[in-house]
């Protein structure tokens, strides 16, 4: 059992690069008003069949049954923590379309644990798999921001494309 | 948490795993499964690859393996070096880390009281 929401961020995080995923999409969104908490991990790995699937949500999945696969207590535990808090769990993934895990929670709920050290979980990400794209997506009343860990990166190559291509129809070397 | 503080950690993680690339004398491999990240890895990866940061160590790589079936041992790292030598440490807290950092991949000192398992060589002493 994980005693901060940002481990099992951190978790199924980890499954999604393991999934061989170039772009993890976290979104974390705190509503007040609603008193709910939505997190939702997105990636573009391989994604499970149907069979994968139903055994990844079946409570007592193992990692022996299928080490090769992303199967474990990971999804469980979410799935745990967001049914005792009065919330809901989805997850949605297909072969070569990737996985979208989604938890909600009630915020106030008196057993939800503490989001925690969410900057080191986007931390560790990024340090196991520098070239994937981890992105955060964090939204909590007025406070709001996107992060995307190859942010600076992305632009660039695009732009050298840019300078390539005239460069070449000019005639001069980039 | 803000945003600002984000890009400065990933400018570092970026920095620190700038080292991986190429044939390094050091991999570390973290265990980051459930088990691993329910017994604190995550805390350990972050003072481990701190300590390697702060003391400008360049001759490392960091790995990360899924469940290696010593939950209760966790969290584990395991060093491996170019001669195919492994060492494996078990119940690491961020203390241990700095130590391992400071003694294994800086000066390489197995450091005996973490250290499980027979290395090749503390066979070869015998």
């Amino acid at each position: 059992m994980f005693d901060q929401l940002s481990l099992n961020i951190l978790d199924i995080g980890m499954n999604s690069l393991a999934a061989g995923a170039t772009v993890v999409r976290i979104t974390v969104i705190e509503d007040v008003p609603h008193d709910q908490l939505l997190i939702r991990i997105r990636d573009n790995g391989r994604g499970m069949d149907e069979k994968t699937l139903r055994d990844v949500l079946a409570k007592n999945a193992s990692t022996k049954a299928g080490r090769k696969k992303p199967i474990g207590l990971g999804l469980a535990l979410l799935r745990q923590t967001s049914e005792m808090c009065d919330g809901a769990f989805r997850i949605q993934s297909a072969p070569g379309k990737g996985t979208g895990v989604t938890a909600s929670m009630r915020l106030s709920h008196v057993d939800r644990p503490p989001l925690g050290d969410l900057n080191a979980t986007i931390f560790a990400l990024c340090a196991v798999n520098q070239d994937a794209d981890v992105q955060l997506h964090y939204r909590s009343g007025d406070q709001k921001f996107h992060f995307s860990s190859q942010e600076g990166k992305h632009n660039e190559p695009r732009r050298t494309q840019e300078t390539q291509g005239k460069g070449a129809a000019a005639g001069c070397a980039a | 948490m803000n945003l600002d503080e984000l890009k400065k950690l990933k400018e570092k993680a970026q920095r620190q795993v700038a080292l991986r690339e190429g044939n390094k004398k050091y991999r570390v491999v973290f265990s980051m499964g459930t088990s691993g990240i329910a017994a604190g890895a995550r805390e350990i990866m972050t003072a481990m690859l701190d300590e390697i940061d702060k003391r400008g160590i360049e001759n490392v790589e960091v790995a990360v393996t899924g469940e290696i079936g010593l939950v209760d041992a966790e969290p584990v790292i395991r060093i491996e070096d170019r001669s195919g030598e492994k060492v494996t440490y078990a119940n690491v807290n961020a203390d241990a880390a700095r130590k391992i950092v400071a003694e294994h991949l800086q000066k390489g000192k197995v450091v005996d009281g973490l250290a499980v398992g027979k290395t090749k060589e503390a066979e070869r002493t015998k």
